[in-house]
């Protein structure tokens, strides 16, 4: 696992912007090969959708090769409604890029039969040959996607009761209403996210550090379910300064001294296949 | 710049949406050229499945619902009051109104036709449907300025031509032509196939002309819009029409009694109070029924009173009010024009609130009393060129009900916004004489209507009210909409809506015009 940590929220967007840019152009998707994304809602990926559309306005980048398969989706909330992840994904990041709305997938909350949306899903991301690369943010109780504490590391996606804590922090987005609050939502499992060939999360704010502690610093536990990215063979954690506020003096050094030897790592192998030295395919780093 | 084939969806990017609060959002607009509509971009993305093939870059400026001009008399040299005989030529010149007046951000007209020769109205009226051309602004149906007006209040029309309403309705329908104010069904469906779905109509008349209060809820009843105008109602008269149904006062403060604070007459409706109706008369009520004994009849409502009480009171040293505002005119016109039932001003009812619970009960109850029921202010034209009305005037108006603003041109067919100024003919004879925005009947300092533009009546009223551009702009597009019951097809940016756009900067200069999604004006 890597830990890269940058100043503030926007830095952190850059950073995990130009790393997935630069993980679609390396790939060099095209119709029949697309770059399988997974890409979570909420507050902490916005800069980096922001900092990704902006490289589509400059032309660096495109998704017209890209399918992308979206985290959760609540239960039984109307597609169009303000607070859908449906409307979410569309206001915040599709409707800005030049991506296809047939490469679009996202769980269907009003389906009549939830469990075959979810198995129909799973199935779905198998036909692409699995996700590249999975993009994802925490909750304040370490819930990566829709999976809460106490959920099974080896899940996959199916229906998800939300915790209490989730409901009252989503409160803020029904008018402070809990009532108003879905209770229930179709989300990936952790096995899902796990067998992404690269998981990427962002953590930023003071108010996840300790989640982000529980994590990186703990062993892995199911009330933590972020920490099953430590049995991840490459994952990567970017994170604001506010968020490392729990972690120890010593974890931050030391992820910050990685970062440099990867830096290093990654730029002899690129001298090395320039010059044909180095038969190594896909990635390389200090920290299979 | 579509790389592929185009899918006839474009999306309007980098510019700002005016909303139908009055604000404006930074937000991709999606339209559908080919069905001429506005679309749901989350919809047509998600179900649809489809994204737009086309993507235009406004630079930051301003894309509005196109412009809604409910009172306009022609431009471009045709006057839509002016039939010589041939449908053809009416038509060509309709056509050339509609084609040019777009480069005034301008993609729905009312044409308005002032009074005319009793045998006129059903030919022009059966002229004026619903008309939507290529390449032009949609002509939505007539506004008929006339011939029910207050002779004092004539303005420019013609006084042998002004008359009452004896019959009520019925007198209304062999005016017009009955067939013109069928039910709005009937109506539309003898439009031709080219309509667009959308059509209006507008009658502009004095409440207190005989017969014209009985004709004003028959008149809603069918979905035409009845607005008070040239009209000397006195504040109990303006109150009962709108009660009765009247939706729109035509270009407030023109050819109207200005406001007086005891008998705030027509104007007054935009201070109306929501919860209640009741008689104001300040003065005891033993001096009401003397004076109603006293003075029976006032035989002109042009004569100034022959009354004088005295002081009352230092407050009421001015009991004498102007001619064209007196309280007890009110009782006159009551008296001689038969209110509805139920709504005799002789009552001295105090002042009394009515809960907002009984407000919605009443809701819709056609039998409820004059007191308890709800009141909604009507919505109101002002012709914002600096001339017609001082902008102080436009700033109060606008200041006590926003919501009701609607900007007119009321322009004459001497509207060209490439025309110099100078003397210009009219009709019989008359002639115009026209200085910047200024435009008189020749040899008189009679305002003839108007030649200004609706685009920059939107950035008059910028200046004069201090609003926000787009708090201007709803004034131009949602509020007209509204009045006319047509806000789901025209002066919006919802879904479905037609695509009739105007890109304006921010100081509302017109940059190009789009109706049913295709350019159709553009500044060189």
């Amino acid at each position: 696992m890597r830990l890269i940590i940058r100043d503030d929220p926007l830095t952190v967007g850059d950073y995990v912007a130009n790393y997935i840019a630069k993980r679609i152009n390396d790939f060099a998707p095209t119709a029949d090969k697309p770059f399988v994304l997974g890409l979570p809602t909420g507050s902490s990926p916005i800069p980096t959708y922001k900092a990704l559309i902006q490289k589509v306005k400059e032309g660096s980048l495109s998704f017209k090769h890209v399918v992308t398969f979206n985290m959760d989706e609540y239960v039984g909330l109307p597609r169009d409604h303000s607070e859908s992840y449906h409307t979410f994904m569309f206001r915040e990041f599709f409707s800005h890029t030049d991506i296809s709305p047939s490469h679009v997938n996202l769980l269907d909350g009003n389906a009549e039969d939830l469990v075959a949306e979810c198995n129909t899903y799973e199935a779905r991301i198998k036909e692409y040959g699995g996700i590249e690369l999975f993009l994802g943010g925490i909750g304040e109780d370490g819930h990566i996607a829709f999976n809460e504490p106490g959920s099974s590391l080896a899940s996959r996606t199916r229906i998800k009761t939300l915790a209490y804590d989730t409901i009252l922090a989503n409160a803020r987005f029904f008018n402070n209403n809990v009532a108003a609050v879905p209770r229930m939502a179709l989300t990936v499992g952790v096995a899902t996210v796990l067998e992404a060939r690269e998981v990427v999360v962002v953590v930023t704010g003071q108010r996840k550090s300790l989640a982000l502690s529980k994590a990186i610093e703990d062993g892995v536990n199911h009330l933590w379910t972020l920490s099953a990215l430590q049995l991840h063979p490459w994952a990567l954690i970017v994170v604001d300064e506010d968020a490392t506020a729990e972690l120890h003096v010593k974890t931050v050094k030391y992820f910050k001294s990685i970062e440099r030897v990867q830096d290093e790592v990654e730029l002899r192998q690129a001298e090395l296949k320039a010059r044909g030295r180095t038969e190594h395919q896909g990635q390389v780093g200090s920290m299979e | 710049m579509a790389a592929t084939e185009s899918n006839g969806l474009v999306c309007f990017t980098n510019c700002l949406l005016p909303q139908e609060d009055g604000s404006l959002v930074e937000k991709d607009l999606w339209i559908d050229q080919w069905q001429g509509v506005i679309l749901d971009a989350q919809k047509t993305f998600f179900i649809r499945r489809e994204r737009p093939s086309t993507i235009i870059d406004l630079g930051g400026n301003i894309l509005s619902p196109g412009f809604i001009d409910i009172q306009i008399n022609g431009g471009f040299g045709f006057d839509f009051s002016v039939y010589e005989g041939d449908d053809q030529t009416y038509r060509d010149g309709l056509k050339l109104v509609a084609e040019r007046i777009v480069e005034t951000g301008v993609t729905a007209l009312v044409p308005t036709i002032i009074t005319q020769e009793k045998s006129l109205y059903p030919k022009l009226l059966d002229l004026l449907r619903p008309w939507s051309l290529p390449n032009a602004a949609h002509l939505l149906g007539w506004h008929a300025e006339g011939p029910f007006l207050e002779m004092s209040k004539r303005g420019a029309h013609s006084p042998p031509l002004i008359i009452s309403a004896l019959e009520g309705f019925k007198t209304f329908e062999s005016i017009y032509g009955s067939e013109n104010l069928a039910e709005a069904e009937e109506w539309f469906a003898s439009v031709e196939s080219d309509h667009d779905n959308v059509g209006v109509r507008i009658i502009t008349a004095a409440p207190e002309v005989e017969g014209v209060m009985e004709a004003i809820k028959e008149t809603s009843k069918r979905g035409i819009c009845f607005s008070i105008g040239h009209s000397m109602a006195t504040t109990d008269v303006a109150t009962a029409a709108v009660q009765n149904g009247a939706r729109c006062i035509t270009h407030l403060f023109n050819a109207m009694p200005q406001l007086h604070h005891r008998d705030p007459s027509i104007i007054g409706l935009l201070g109306a109070s929501p919860y209640m109706y009741s008689t104001f008369l300040p003065f005891p009520s033993a001096i009401v029924s003397a004076l109603k004994a006293t003075i029976p009849s006032l035989s002109s409502t042009k004569e100034p009173l022959p009354l004088s009480i005295g002081h009352i009171s230092e407050a009421f040293d001015d009991i004498e009010t102007p001619p064209q505002t007196p309280i007890l005119l009110a009782e006159q016109a009551h008296k001689k024009h038969r209110l509805p039932k139920g709504k005799s001003i002789a009552s001295t009812a105090a002042i009394t609130p009515v809960p907002l619970e009984s407000r919605q009960s009443t809701q819709g109850e056609p039998k409820s009393s004059a007191s308890t029921m709800p009141f909604d202010r009507p919505f109101y034209e002002l012709i914002v060129d600096g001339i017609h009305i001082h902008p102080n005037s436009v700033r109060l108006a606008y200041s006590a009900h926003p919501d009701g603003c609607i900007l007119i041109t009321d322009a004459m067919k001497i509207l060209d916004p490439h025309l110099k100024d100078g003397i210009h003919d009219w009709r019989d004879g008359r002639r115009f004489y026209k200085e910047g925005d200024k435009l008189y009947v020749e040899g008189t300092t009679t305002l003839a209507g108007s030649v200004i533009t609706l685009d920059k009546c939107v950035r008059n009223f910028v200046r004069y009210t201090g609003c926000s551009i787009g708090e201007a702009i709803k004034c131009a597009t949602y509020n007209p909409a509204r009045c006319l019951g047509i806000e789901n097809k025209k002066g919006t940016l919802r879904a479905g809506a037609d695509a009739d756009l105007v890109v304006l900067d921010h100081q509302g200069s017109v940059i190009s015009t789009w109706v049913k999604g295709k350019i159709v004006w553009k500044r060189i």
